[in-house]
C-alpha cells in the first residue's frame, strides 16, 4: 500500500475520531437539554424500552412516571423545602431491551445530563447495570421495579426500591394461602432466573416450615415458549395446584398448554395475569382467566387510606383523559404498570419536598423521613435500610366470570 | 406430531438452500410475517387461519420471487455467495424485523386456543384442536410438496438444478425461472408455517424470527441441507427430542436442539440423511 | 515495507492516545469504553474471518465465556484482578479447544454452528444447576472490584496489544501463509505449511480476544445477567462494524467501528427501529456493491486512475 493511501486512511481515522467526539456530543443533545444549566427545573433523568422483551412492561412504566410530572407541572410544580416552586423534567433514553445500551445511557444521564434524580427502566435486568454506576457517582438510584435481592446490601446507601416488594417477599402470600387452604400435592415450575427463582425459594422455604414439600418443584429456561409436555406429565400426577412462575411470556405459554390440555386442577397461579390482564385477556378470553390465581395489583385492589397523591378512582380517570399526550400512547384499561410509574413519581416528589437540598445525600436522607408514613394508591410505602421496599404488600386472588364480566376475587391475607 | 410442523417450518429453507446454495437467515422472519399476516386478517376480516394459509402462500411466493430477481442473481455471481447470502439476509431480517416493530408494535400476539373447537378424541387419547390443525395441514402441505418434486415437470427441473446447476443448464432449463419459483415456494411454506406458530410456539412478537431462524437451521442439518425428505425426519426428530428433554430434564431443554445440530454437524456433516459429498 | 509498519504503528499509537486523553473532554467513560471494547472485538473477527474465512456468528459466545471466567476466578478463587482477567482468557481458550472441531466443517455450516455453541454456552451458564458456582439466572454481582476508570485504560492496552498483533500478523509470513490457506488451502497444505495447526491457532487468538474483552467488560460493569453478556448482537455488531470497514484490513475494523458505533448512539438511541432499519439496509448495501468495505473505496479510486496496483491483494 503507498504513502498516499496511508495517508487518506489516517485522513479518515482522524475524521472519524472526530466525528466520535461530535457524535458524543450529540447524544445528551438529543436527549434533552442539560439538566444542571438550567437552575429552575428539577431533571428527572430515565430509560424506556420501546423494542426488545421489556417493551411490554417499560412502556406502561414509564407513561406512568411522564403522566406524573405534567400532572406536577400543571399545578406549577413541586414545593421544596426552602417554599419555592420548581418545574420537574423528564430527561429520557431508550435502551431497547439492552442491558449494554443501557450501562452506557446510565453513565450518560449522572456524568452529561448531570440529572437531579435518577430513575431506573423497568425490572432486575436493565436495573443492574445502573446499581454500581449509581452507587460509584453517589447518585440515588429510584427503582421503580427492579426487585432482585442482590441490588439491597447494607454498604449501598444509593438506592430506593418504589414500586414493588422486593422478590423475596412476593410469595410470602402465596405460600400463606397455599398452608390455609391445606393444599395437597403441590407442583411447582419457576423460570430459570433471579425474579422467578428467588420466589420459588421463598414458597419452598415457607411451605417446609409448615411441613409441606412440593410434589415437582422444576425450573425450566426462562426462554420456554411451550409447555405442553411439562404440563401434561404435571396432569398425570393428579396435582392439587400448579404453581407457574415466569416472565409474562412464559405465563401465557404455560396457561395456553394449561387451557389445551383440558384438566382441571383446583388452583392454578401465574404471577402477571394480574398485573397485565388485557394481554391476557386478548389471548385466552375474559372466559378463559377465570379460576385463574394471580397476585392481584391496582387497579384489582382499591388501596383504602389514600394519604398522598390520587387515589385509583381519581387516577383512572386522569391517566385515561391524558393518555393521547404520554409516550407509547396507552390505550385500553389501565394497568398496574401505569400506577406503578405514577407511583416512583409520587416517591419522588414527596422526597423532594422533605429534603433540605437536593444533594443527593439529602435525598436518600429525606426517603427515610417519611417511610411508612405515606399511603398512595399502590399501598403503603416502607422501605428497609437496604433501601428494599417492604411495603405494599401483594395479596393473591383469583379471576371470576360472571354475567360476561370478569372480575377478581382478591383472598384474605 | 408437532415433529411434522417443524418438518413444515425447515422445509422453506431447505428448499432455497438446496437450489440456490442461498443461507436465506430471513426465514424465521418470514415466519413471523406470517404469523402476523394471519392474526391481522382475523382481527380485521375475521379470516380463519386456514383459509389464510391460502392466501398467504400466494402473496408471500410472489414476494419470494421479487426478492429473488432483486438480490439472488448478482449473489451467485460473486465469489462465495453462500457466505454473503448469509450476511445479505441478515440484513434482510433486521429491516424486516424493524418494519415489523413499526407496524405490529411489540406486544406478542396469540391466538385464542379453542378457535377450532375443543379437543379431539382418537384412539382413547385427547388431542387438542390446536395442535392437531397444524398437524393436519402440514400432513396435506408436505404431501403437495413432494407431490409437485418429485412427480410434476417444473418440480424435476428444481431437483435437477439442485443436483447440478451447470448440467441443469446445458439441459437447456431455465435456470432463473426455476431457481425464482423455488424460491417463491420457500418463503411461501415459511409463512404458511407461520400461521400456526402462535398455536404451537406460543406468542409471536417482531423479535420471534430469529430463534424460529435458528430453530429451522437445526431441523434441516439434523436432516441433511439441501434434502427435502431429511427435512421431514429433521422436523421428527426435533419434535420428539424436544419433548423427551421436557419430560426428563426439563431445565436443559432449550438447549437440547442446538447440543443435537453440534453433535449432528461433528459426526456427520451432511446430515443424518446426507449423501456424505462434501469438500474438506 | 518496513516504513509502512512504522506509519501503521504510528496511527494505532495515536488511536490509543486519542483514547487516553477523550475522558478528560468527555466524561461519559461507557462510551469510549465500549467503542475501544468493540474496535478490540471486530478485530478479533477479523483476524478469524479475515485471516481464515471463518465467520463466527456465535463470537459472543467467547465473550460470555471469558466474562463468567474472570467472575468466577474472583468469586470462588478470590484471585486478584490481573490473575482473574489471565484466568478468564485461559478459560476461554479451553472452551475454544473445545470447540476446535468446529474448525472441521465450512462455511455456512460452521457459521451455524458456531451460533449454536454460543446458546449452549449460554444455556449452560444460565442453568439453575450451576447456580453455586454460576449463580444461574440470578445474575453476577462482583460490584466490589467495581472501577470504571482501572477497567477502561485496561481496555486501552489491550486495543494497543490488539493493533499491533494485527499489524505483525498481516506483516509476518505467518500472516502471509494464513492468507494464502484462506484462498487456496491444498495447494498452501502441498508446500509444507501445517494449515490444521495454523487456523487452530488464530481461531484460539480470536477466542482469546472474545474472552479478554468478556472478561474487562464484566470488571466494567460488574453487575450482570447472563443475558446482558451473552446477547447475540454483541458479537454480531462486531461482525458488522468489521465487515462495514473492510475484511482483512488493519484499520477497517477501527474506522467501522467509529462510524457505526458513533451513528449507532446518536440515532439509536432516540428511534432505535429507524436505526435497524437503516442498519439492515446498510448491509444489503454493503454485501451487493460494497462487499469489501469503506476502505475498499480508496482502492477502487486508485485503480480508477490507473494507478499501480498493489502487490498483496488485502493491503
Amino acid at each position: 500500500m503507498d504513502m498516499k493511501n496511508k495517508v487518506l486512511v489516517s485522513v479518515v481515522s482522524a475524521v472519524g475520531l472526530a466525528a466520535l467526539v461530535a457524535g458524543c456530543g450529540t447524544v445528551s443533545g438529543a436527549s434533552g437539554s442539560n439538566g444542571s444549566s438550567s437552575s429552575n427545573v428539577i431533571t428527572i433523568g430515565t430509560l424506556y424500552a420501546s423494542t426488545g422483551s421489556y417493551a411490554t412492561s417499560s412502556m406502561p412504566e414509564y407513561a406512568g412516571l411522564t403522566f406524573w410530572a405534567n400532572q406536577v407541572n400543571a399545578q406549577g410544580g413541586v414545593t421544596l423545602s426552602n417554599g419555592k416552586k420548581e418545574k420537574v423534567k423528564i430527561v429520557s433514553m431508550d435502551d431497547q431491551s439492552n442491558a449494554t445500551t443501557a450501562t452506557t445511557e446510565y453513565n450518560q444521564l449522572i456524568t452529561q445530563d448531570k440529572v437531579n434524580v435518577l430513575v431506573t427502566d423497568f425490572g432486575s435486568v436493565l436495573t443492574a447495570p445502573a446499581v454500581p454506576i449509581a452507587q460509584e457517582h453517589k447518585v440515588v438510584l429510584f427503582d421503580q421495579s427492579g426487585t432482585g435481592s442482590n441490588f439491597f446490601t447494607p454498604t449501598n446507601k444509593y438506592i430506593v426500591l418504589t414500586s414493588l416488594q422486593e422478590s423475596t417477599l412476593w410469595a410470602d402470600s402465596l405460600a400463606q394461602d397455599l398452608i390455609k387452604n391445606n393444599t395437597k400435592n403441590i407442583a411447582i415450575v419457576y423460570a430459570d432466573n433471579d425474579f422467578d427463582g428467588t420466589q420459588n425459594n421463598t414458597v419452598v422455604s415457607q411451605l417446609a416450615k409448615a411441613g409441606i414439600k412440593p410434589m415437582i418443584d422444576e425450573s425450566v429456561p426462562t426462554s420456554t415458549s411451550n409447555y405442553t409436555t411439562i404440563v401434561h406429565n404435571i396432569d398425570q400426577k393428579n396435582p392439587g395446584a400448579i404453581i407457574e412462575l415466569g416472565y409474562q411470556p412464559n405465563d401465557t405459554a404455560f396457561l395456553q398448554a394449561y387451557k389445551a390440555s383440558g384438566v382441571k386442577v383446583p388452583i392454578v397461579f401465574t404471577i402477571f395475569p394480574g398485573q397485565l390482564p388485557a394481554i391476557f385477556e386478548s389471548q385466552f378470553g375474559a372466559s378463559g382467566l377465570a379460576g385463574v390465581s394471580t397476585y392481584p395489583t391496582p387497579p384489582f385492589i382499591n388501596v383504602q387510606n389514600v394519604n398522598y397523591g390520587m387515589n385509583l378512582t381519581q387516577f383512572e380517570s386522569a391517566f385515561k383523559s391524558a393518555e393521547s399526550s404520554l409516550p407509547g400512547h396507552p390505550t385500553g384499561p389501565i394497568n398496574f404498570l401505569d400506577v406503578a410509574g405514577y407511583n416512583t413519581g409520587l416517591i419522588i416528589q414527596h422526597t423532594l419536598e422533605s429534603a433540605k437540598s437536593l444533594s443527593q445525600s439529602n435525598l436518600r436522607a429525606a426517603v427515610d423521613t417519611f417511610s411508612g408514613k405515606i399511603t398512595t394508591l399502590d399501598g403503603n410505602f416502607q422501605i428497609n435500610s437496604e433501601g428494599a421496599q417492604v411495603g405494599e404488600a401483594l395479596p393473591t386472588g383469583h379471576f371470576v366470570y360472571q354475567n360476561g364480566k370478569l372480575s377478581m376475587v382478591v383472598d384474605a391475607n | 406430531m408437532i415433529g411434522l410442523f417443524y418438518a413444515l417450518v425447515g422445509l422453506g429453507l431447505n428448499l432455497i438452500f438446496g437450489v440456490m446454495k442461498v443461507v436465506n437467515l430471513a426465514h424465521g422472519d418470514f415466519l413471523m410475517l406470517g404469523a402476523f399476516g394471519a392474526y391481522v386478517s382475523y382481527q380485521l376480516w375475521h379470516i380463519n387461519p386456514i383459509v389464510s394459509v391460502l392466501i398467504e402462500f400466494v402473496v408471500f411466493a410472489l414476494l419470494g420471487m421479487l426478492i429473488y430477481f432483486g438480490f439472488v442473481p448478482r449473489l451467485v455471481q460473486s465469489k462465495d455467495p453462500e457466505m454473503l447470502s448469509l450476511i445479505l439476509f441478515f440484513g434482510v431480517s433486521q429491516v424486516i424485523e424493524a418494519l415489523a416493530t413499526m407496524a405490529f408494535g411489540v406486544n406478542p400476539v396469540s391466538f385464542n386456543v379453542n378457535m377450532f373447537g375443543p379437543s379431539l378424541e382418537l384412539f382413547h387419547q385427547a388431542y387438542p384442536s390446536y395442535l392437531f390443525v397444524p398437524f393436519v395441514v402440514s400432513l396435506v402441505l408436505l404431501a403437495l410438496m413432494f407431490f409437485f418434486i418429485y412427480k410434476t415437470k417444473p418440480g424435476t427441473a428444481i431437483r435437477a438444478i439442485m443436483g447440478s446447476r451447470d448440467e441443469a443448464a446445458a439441459n437447456g432449463i431455465s435456470i432463473h425461472r426455476y431457481s425464482s419459483l423455488a424460491f417463491g415456494i420457500g418463503i411461501g411454506l415459511a409463512a404458511v408455517a407461520g400461521v400456526f406458530a402462535p398455536f404451537v410456539v406460543g406468542g409471536v412478537d417482531p423479535t420471534t424470527g430469529t430463534d424460529l431462524t435458528t430453530i429451522s437451521f437445526a431441523i434441516i442439518v439434523i436432516g441433511s441441507l439441501g434434502n427435502p425428505i431429511g427435512t421431514i425426519f429433521g422436523g421428527l426428530v426435533y419434535g420428539i427430542s424436544m419433548m423427551l428433554m421436557q419430560t426428563y430434564l426439563p431445565s436443559w431443554a432449550s438447549i437440547a436442539p442446538y447440543v443435537l445440530l453440534i453433535l449432528i454437524l461433528l459426526i456427520r456433516p451432511s446430515g443424518i440423511l446426507g449423501r456424505g459429498v462434501r469438500h474438506a | 515495507m518496513r516504513k509502512q509498519t512504522t506509519i501503521d504503528l504510528s496511527i494505532s499509537l495515536v488511536l490509543v492516545l486519542a483514547f487516553v486523553a477523550l475522558p478528560h473532554f468527555y466524561s461519559n467513560l461507557t462510551i469510549l469504553f465500549m467503542m475501544a471494547m468493540y474496535m478490540v472485538l471486530s478485530q478479533g473477527v477479523n483476524l478469524l474471518y479475515g485471516l481464515t474465512g471463518y465467520m463466527p456468528f456465535g463470537y459472543v459466545g467467547f465473550f460470555g465465556a471469558g466474562a463468567y471466567g474472570f467472575s468466577i476466578a474472583l468469586q470462588h478463587l478470590h484471585f486478584p484482578i490481573v490473575l482473574a482477567l489471565i484466568f478468564g482468557v485461559l478459560f476461554t481458550s479451553l472452551v475454544g479447544v473445545i470447540l476446535s472441531p468446529l474448525l472441521r466443517l465450512s462455511g455456512a455450516y460452521f457459521a451455524i454452528g458456531n451460533l449454536a455453541t454460543s446458546q449452549v454456552i449460554y444455556g449452560i451458564v444460565a442453568n439453575s444447576h450451576l447456580q453455586g458456582i454460576t449463580g444461574g439466572g440470578d445474575g453476577v454481582d462482583i460490584s466490589q472490584y467495581f472501577n470504571q476508570t482501572a477497567s477502561y485504560y485496561v481496555m486501552l492496552a489491550v486495543l494497543l496489544v490488539v493493533m499491533v498483533g494485527i499489524i505483525w500478523v498481516k506483516r509476518s509470513s505467518f500472516g502471509l501463509s494464513l492468507q494464502a490457506m484462506r484462498d487456496d488451502s491444498v495447494s498452501v497444505a502441498m508446500s509444507g505449511v501445517n494449515v490444521v495447526r495454523n487456523r487452530m491457532l488464530v481461531w484460539l487468538a480470536s477466542a482469546a480476544i472474545a474472552g479478554l474483552c468478556g472478561a474487562i467488560y464484566a470488571w466494567f460493569i460488574s453487575f450482570f445477567y447472563p443475558s446482558s453478556v451473552f446477547d447475540v448482537s454483541i458479537g454480531i455488531f462486531a461482525i458488522v462494524f468489521m465487515l462495514f470497514g473492510g475484511q482483512g484490513t488493519i484499520f477497517g475494523p477501527v474506522i467501522g467501528t467509529i462510524i457505526l458505533y458513533g451513528i449507532y448512539n446518536v440515532i439509536g438511541v432516540s428511534t432505535p427501529q429507524y436505526f435497524q432499519l437503516a442498519y439492515g439496509v446498510l448491509i444489503v448495501i454493503l454485501v451487493m456493491f460494497l462487499p469489501n468495505g469503506v476502505l475498499s473505496l480508496f482502492k477502487r479510486g486508485r485503480r480508477a486512475h490507473g494507478r499501480v496496483l498493489e502487490s498483496r491483494p488485502n493491503f
